[in-house]
């Protein structure tokens, strides 16, 4: 769905420019805004000021400690939820007897949404570092799970009675026709849990931890420094923008054979 | 059925057979075994792995009280209150885009860029603006349900049938015809995902924003009470009561939904 | 091309209209900066209450010819004139079946076929006896309530067709319309249709690529050519109704249209076997 559609009065402009073009009006409404006083700069923080904060940020090594803090944290929990969540939701897939025993709980666990989990985990970990890595790596695990399940399942029976026919051995079978006939739909499944692990943490940095993006933000806000916090909503929707985008690349790079 | 059989599945071995409705409460049931031994491990343990009896009684008491029900109806109403509204826009604001290229051409890109900033990343200008209260979580929460309506709403009505539209066109039917009885109809399904999504949303966030917004009544404020009193058990009471609302709502809808759409052909 | 005047034709002709006229019809699309001539002079003069065939192969052209007539396409050079007025857009006045039935899925049998009804302005129990009389005549009475998705290919076809009758068109088209259906359906709705079009001796239009179809149902049969799309013959069928497949006027009709409609013609047959009967021995010195 392409709600961005070249006018033909123009048809050389490329669409990239078209669509820089809405974001770049937002931000000279912003700074119109801000600039006129039309909105009081206790609303509304001008860009001039949020640059400056930014620029103080890396200045001082704070941003960029702040940067590696969570996404060391978001790198170990991903890996952990996600591996899991392949581990399982591939054995879930395979054996009926592993659905039979784990779908009810899994199912009930996946109702409650992450959030909802962080004060439980500070109670039981403290608000160390293993919380907010517990926390991210429950945030990949289902999304992954599910899409894992969803691949192993949505195998079509005929693969693998081809496979029979031709007297195919495990492995081979899993090299050739197992992982590339999941791998599309799983990898969909690892962007969308890597895009919510990464809003999971920086909302369990909101809430307490020690260093990190969203503490940086949290602190800001209790310190009235608006500009501050404007700096760690920018930095954090653009990494998340960034791990998307960069996940759907590598997406397409890889299933290059699938029918668009 | 398992697309692998099991290989240890050999004839004549003996099986523990459990018919698989009980298989599925082995699980729970271990993890609870695991749990109420931990708390019995030592006193620090046990403030952490509050035993069960304690959670037990002090789910009584939280229902006795009146404050388990009291802070749910909050977190129902913030979560409704939210989802009709900004339901309501997004699918208004779907239909515009849907049905007017014009429409779709001037707002759409503008709505695309809006969608980026991460509902998180609103939050704290919401508090700036608005404060910490219910107004304030109404609105994260009217945000979070306003995406998915407006894309999937976009989604049904410019994907309906070309093929219908002519049938519509041969038999001369006008153009507020078309729209009423093969464009909405069509177009019924996708918006019924949308406020699926938007009715899953409208929960977490309403979870989220009383997590962060501290003021006022609600299962994520009693939560986060609970937690700072060090309170497990109220902590994990909050936890399933969140789950199962969840469950509930999600279930109700999809069988209100299968009802209305019927007519669906079932693969 | 004579205008042949089927055996009982007059005797139960139930009006007078539905006469249709093409003259000159031609219709090109842009294609890569050039324009692909998709049908080019078509002229045809077809009577009232006539069921005419129209053959041909992929690409000839006489889908479009339909839906020009209909009216869902009105960019074209020539005239296509309806009892004497040229048509401009869609009008109850000329009714079509396609080949998908597309009956919309979230309304019954009987919803569907009132759709047509929903800018006349008669009463909702006269419509409700309209929607119900058209559901018997295709046999389908008993499935008002049914889904789309509850039906045959078969009955989803009938019901089609019943909601294209409803409005007593003068003109019904047929796209095809047992083309998606299997060998012992098609039998079957091909006698529906036969029958139908005797009760209701409205003007018929269909287009197949099926010629025993072609030649089962209607009074004559156009054959197309394609690349571009031109009108190669007009074949009367002087059978009458209702037709006996057996019968060896039937099979000679065939014949002759297949051969003009696989190309080569009998010649080309006649050389093929000729080419087969040759003797081994000379097929064998040449390897």
């Amino acid at each position: 769905m392409n709600a961005i559609a070249l006018p033909r009065k123009f048809p050389a402009a490329p669409a990239a420019l078209i669509a820089l073009a809405p974001p770049l009006a937002m931000v000279s409404l912003w700074l119109l805004a801000t600039g006129t006083q039309w909105v009081p700069e206790q609303l509304l923080v001008p860009p001039g000021k949020v640059i400056e904060a930014a620029a103080e940020l890396l200045e001082s090594g704070e941003l960029q400690e702040h940067l590696r803090k969570s996404l060391g944290r978001l790198g170990l929990g991903f890996f952990a939820g996600a591996g899991l969540g392949l581990v399982f939701g591939v054995l879930m897939g395979l054996y009926q007897s592993v659905e039979d025993y784990c779908a009810p709980f899994f199912n009930g666990f996946r109702q409650v949404p992450s959030i909802a989990f962080i004060p439980m985990l500070i109670l039981i970990f403290g608000i160390e570092e293993t919380f907010k890595i517990v926390i991210v790596a429950k945030a990949a695990f289902f999304p992954v799970a599910l899409a894992s399940y969803d691949s192993i399942k949505g195998l079509p029976r005929q693969y693998f009675e081809v496979a029979k026919v031709y007297r195919c051995p495990l492995w081979p079978l899993v090299k050739h026709i197992v992982i590339p006939a999941t791998v599309p739909h799983l990898l969909t499944g690892l962007r969308l849990s890597l895009s919510r692990s990464w809003m999971v943490l920086v909302a369990a940095e909101l809430m307490a931890a020690d260093s990190g993006i969203g503490q940086m933000m949290e602190w800001g806000r209790q310190m009235f420094r608006m500009d501050i916090v404007v700096v760690g909503v920018i930095v954090t929707g653009s990494i998340g923008f960034a791990l998307d985008r960069g996940f759907k690349s590598l997406e397409s790079r890889l299933v290059r054979w699938k029918a668009r | 059925m398992a697309l692998l059989t099991p290989v240890d599945e050999k004839p004549g071995r003996p099986r523990f057979l459990l018919p698989r409705r009980l298989k599925g409460w082995v699980l729970p049931l271990a993890l609870l075994l695991v749990w109420e031994v931990l708390s019995r491990r030592s006193h620090a343990y046990a403030l952490a792995f509050v035993p069960l009896e304690q959670i037990a009684a002090s789910l009584l008491e939280v229902l006795r009280s009146g404050e388990l029900f009291n802070n749910l109806l909050a977190s129902l109403g913030t979560a409704s209150s939210g989802l009709l509204i900004g339901g309501t826009l997004g699918l208004s604001l779907g239909s515009l885009m849907g049905l007017s290229r014009l429409a779709d051409r001037l707002v759409g890109p503008v709505f695309h860029t809006v969608r980026q900033v991460p509902l998180l990343g609103w939050i704290p200008l919401i508090g700036l603006w608005f404060g910490n209260g219910s107004l304030a979580k109404t609105l994260v929460v009217c945000l979070a349900s306003f995406y998915p309506m407006v894309l999937n709403t976009y989604e049904g009505l410019r994907n309906v049938e070309k093929n219908h539209l002519e049938v519509a066109q041969v038999l001369a039917a006008s153009r507020w015809q078309t729209y009423r009885h093969i464009l909405i109809p069509s177009a019924l399904p996708f918006i019924f995902t949308g406020i699926f999504h938007a009715l899953a949303f409208s929960w977490i966030s309403t979870i989220g924003s009383e997590l962060l917004f501290t003021a006022g009544p609600g299962l994520g404020s009693l939560m986060q009470t609970a937690q700072m009193a060090a309170r497990m058990d109220i902590v994990i009471v909050c936890v399933a009561s969140i789950g199962v609302t969840g469950l509930l709502m999600n279930v109700s809808f999809t069988r209100f939904s299968r009802r209305l759409l019927r007519w669906r052909p079932t693969r | 091309m004579s205008n042949l005047i089927h055996p009982d034709f007059n005797r139960s002709a139930k009006s007078a209209s539905g006469e249709l006229g093409i003259q000159a019809l031609s219709k090109q699309y842009p294609l890569e900066g050039k324009s692909l001539k998709v049908l080019d002079n078509i002229n045809l003069d077809i009577l009232p209450g006539e069921f005419v065939s129209i053959v041909g192969p992929s690409g000839c052209g006489k889908s479009t010819i339909l839906r020009l007539v209909v009216g869902l396409d009105a960019d074209y050079q020539g005239r296509i004139v309806l009892d004497g007025k040229p048509i401009t857009s869609t009008s109850t006045d000329r009714g079509i079946v396609f080949q998908d039935h597309r009956l919309f899925p979230w309304m019954t049998v009987e919803d569907n076929i009132g759709f047509a009804l929903i800018n006349t302005t008669l009463q909702p129990a006269e419509k409700h006896d309209i929607v119900a009389r058209n559901i018997a005549r295709v046999n389908l009475t008993g499935f008002e309530k049914a889904y789309p998705h509850q039906l045959s290919g078969g009955m989803a076809q009938r019901a089609a067709i019943a909601r294209a009758l409803v409005n007593e068109p003068k003109i019904l088209l047929l796209d095809e319309p047992l083309g998606a259906l299997d060998a012992l359906t098609r039998l079957y709705l091909q006698a529906e249709l036969q029958r139908i079009w005797i009760e209701h001796r409205s003007t018929m239009i269909m287009v197949t690529h099926d010629v025993e179809e072609a030649l089962f149902l209607g009074d004559r049969v156009v054959v197309m050519q394609s690349n571009p799309g031109r009108v190669k013959r007009v074949v009367d069928v002087p059978l009458e109704h209702p037709r006996d497949r057996a019968s060896p006027v039937f099979h000679r009709l065939k014949d002759e249209i297949l051969a003009d409609l696989i190309g080569g013609g009998a010649e080309g047959h006649a050389a093929q076997a000729e080419a087969y009967r040759r003797p081994r021995a000379e097929a064998g010195a040449g390897r």
